[in-house]
């Protein structure tokens, strides 16, 4: 039977696995979102080196250079941000940042940060809270939030 | 009267810092718990049990102060209803400087990473037992006094701890005597998941004071550690090896050396199983007079599978071999869990 179907269909079926892999990655690809780095605009710098940001997100810098709290804010692991946050900043699983700020808070050696909900949740505390540094996917227009240049860009 | 005036102008300012510092802050507490349950087999007879329940709180009093409670509840069978709750760590943080802090209040004493990193909270250990230096109380797990503590400064990430508390014999609420224990350890973490570190104890047991197991000492004792520690946490490596080396002297019989050590290692074969080994060694020079002599060795072998970041479930065996009780073979599940 196969010997009546067109030449079209054969090449098709062949080459079908690859073209599924191909849509998967596609599909994978569209899941990752650009992140943008918002920030009081007291205590936190307009601008910062991946690496400074990835210190600060893992609880490594207690202060800020004008001695304001750094207070960290970032997506639940669950929400599409808070995966990428983990993915792109920590390169962690969401089990494993979570882990991570259980086990540093646990030795007192660090405040845990807060995880938030929604975007609108991160961005009110943030303008909120002097020295707080949050997670986003968008630009802020809210009140008391500034956009940070990760590298010179944003987002990143 | 200038002294006296100095004393009120001195705590003025402190006073005056303290309420600057509360100014316009919204608390931030959180509760979490830590259990663990186990069944294990030994001498061909299985057995069920739990472990500590330990309740741990963290909360950001101000902008610079914090506070840090544990409390642990746990099976005596020496009290009356075979239970009882002890207080592990309460500890209030002021954070001065930078990553700098004053701390004060009782301690994990700082004297290696397991002690620092893990202690009670089971579903972070890697392995279901800690090392032997701990069960067989070689180390001064607690300190009840004040420290200044630095943490992930410069490019090497420098740690440091300096701590004065109560010494050896003493209770958490009144030494003993007037001598002062101290801990200075110093680290560095010079890539991802590697630690190094070293720390240095020094303390005098007073003649008449007893030991953590109620051992009555007749002489005074001048204790130093000198521990060395270096901690590997990688993506699919895992390393922990410490050791400690004690020097316990007194005019009678002089100084006599002990020596404690592991070396855990693990290895992921997927990202949630972790099987490992860990050797432990102690060994107690002739005529030691501090700790019990009881020369062991201890082999522990088992796989660790994470369920997720709060559930852990291990099953491991352990032989040891001790000089005083000779072999012993235990297979052990245990989960271990965070709420």
């Amino acid at each position: 039977m196969t010997g009546h179907r067109p030449p079209g269909f054969i090449v098709c079926r062949k080459y079908l696995p690859v073209l599924l892999l191909l849509a998967i990655g596609l599909i994978t690809k569209a899941q990752e979102i650009q992140l943008t780095v918002i920030g009081n605009v007291t205590g936190v710098p307009s601008e910062m080196k991946s690496s400074e940001l990835i210190s600060v997100l893992k609880g490594e810098k207690q202060r800020w250079s004008d001695g304001t709290k750094v207070n960290i804010y970032i997506m639940k692991t669950t929400t599409p941000v808070g995966q990428n946050t983990c993915k792109k900043i920590y390169n962690w699983s969401g089990d494993k940042v979570k882990r991570y700020w259980l086990e540093l808070s646990f030795s007192g050696k660090a405040d845990a940060p807060t995880f938030c909900n929604t975007i609108e949740e991160l961005e009110f505390n943030v303008s909120q809270n002097p020295g707080a540094i949050g997670i986003v996917n968008r630009s802020s227009a809210s009140a008391g939030v500034k956009t940070i240049l990760i590298d010179g860009k944003n987002p990143f | 009267m200038i002294k006296k005036r100095k004393i009120i102008i001195f705590f003025a300012t402190f006073l005056s810092c303290v309420c600057f510092s509360f100014k316009s802050f919204s608390q931030k507490t959180q509760i979490r718990g830590f259990m663990d349950l186990s069944t294990s087999l030994e001498d061909n007879k299985v057995s069920f049990g739990f472990g500590e329940q330990d309740l741990f709180i963290t909360s950001e009093l101000s902008d610079r102060f914090s506070f840090l409670g544990e409390s642990v509840f746990k099976f005596t069978p020496s009290t009356p209803t075979t239970f009882s709750v002890s207080i592990e760590r309460v500890i209030v943080k002021y954070n001065f400087a930078g990553n700098h802090n004053l701390l004060i209040g009782k301690h994990h004493t700082p004297i290696n990473y397991w002690n620092d990193t893990y202690h009670h909270g089971r579903v972070f250990f890697p392995t279901i037992f800690r090392p032997l230096m701990f069960e067989y109380d070689i180390i001064p797990l607690h300190t009840t006094g004040v420290s200044l503590q630095g943490q992930n400064l410069g490019e090497a990430k420098f740690g440091y701890d300096l701590m004065i508390g109560n010494g050896l014999g003493s209770q958490d609420v009144l030494d003993n005597d007037k001598r002062k224990s101290v801990t200075a350890a110093v680290h560095i973490k010079p890539a991802e998941g590697l630690r190094i570190g070293f720390s240095w104890y020094n303390d005098v047991m007073s003649a008449g004071s007893k030991t953590h197991e109620g051992k009555l000492i007749n002489w005074d004792v001048r204790q130093n550690l000198f521990s060395p520690s270096i901690a590997y946490f990688g993506d699919k490596v895992e390393v922990l090896a410490e050791s400690t080396i004690g020097t316990n002297h007194t005019d009678t019989t002089g100084t006599k050396q002990t020596f404690t050590g592991y070396i855990y290692a693990g290895y992921k074969i997927k990202e949630r199983i972790v099987p490992y080994v860990r050797f432990d060694r102690l060994h107690f020079q002739e005529g030691e007079i501090l700790f019990d002599k009881n020369n062991t060795t201890s082999i522990v072998g088992g796989i660790r599978y994470n369920i997720n970041y709060l559930t852990v479930v291990k099953l491991e065996y352990q032989y040891e071999q001790t000089e005083l009780e000779g072999d012993t073979n235990k297979l052990t599940f245990q989960i271990a869990i965070g709420f």
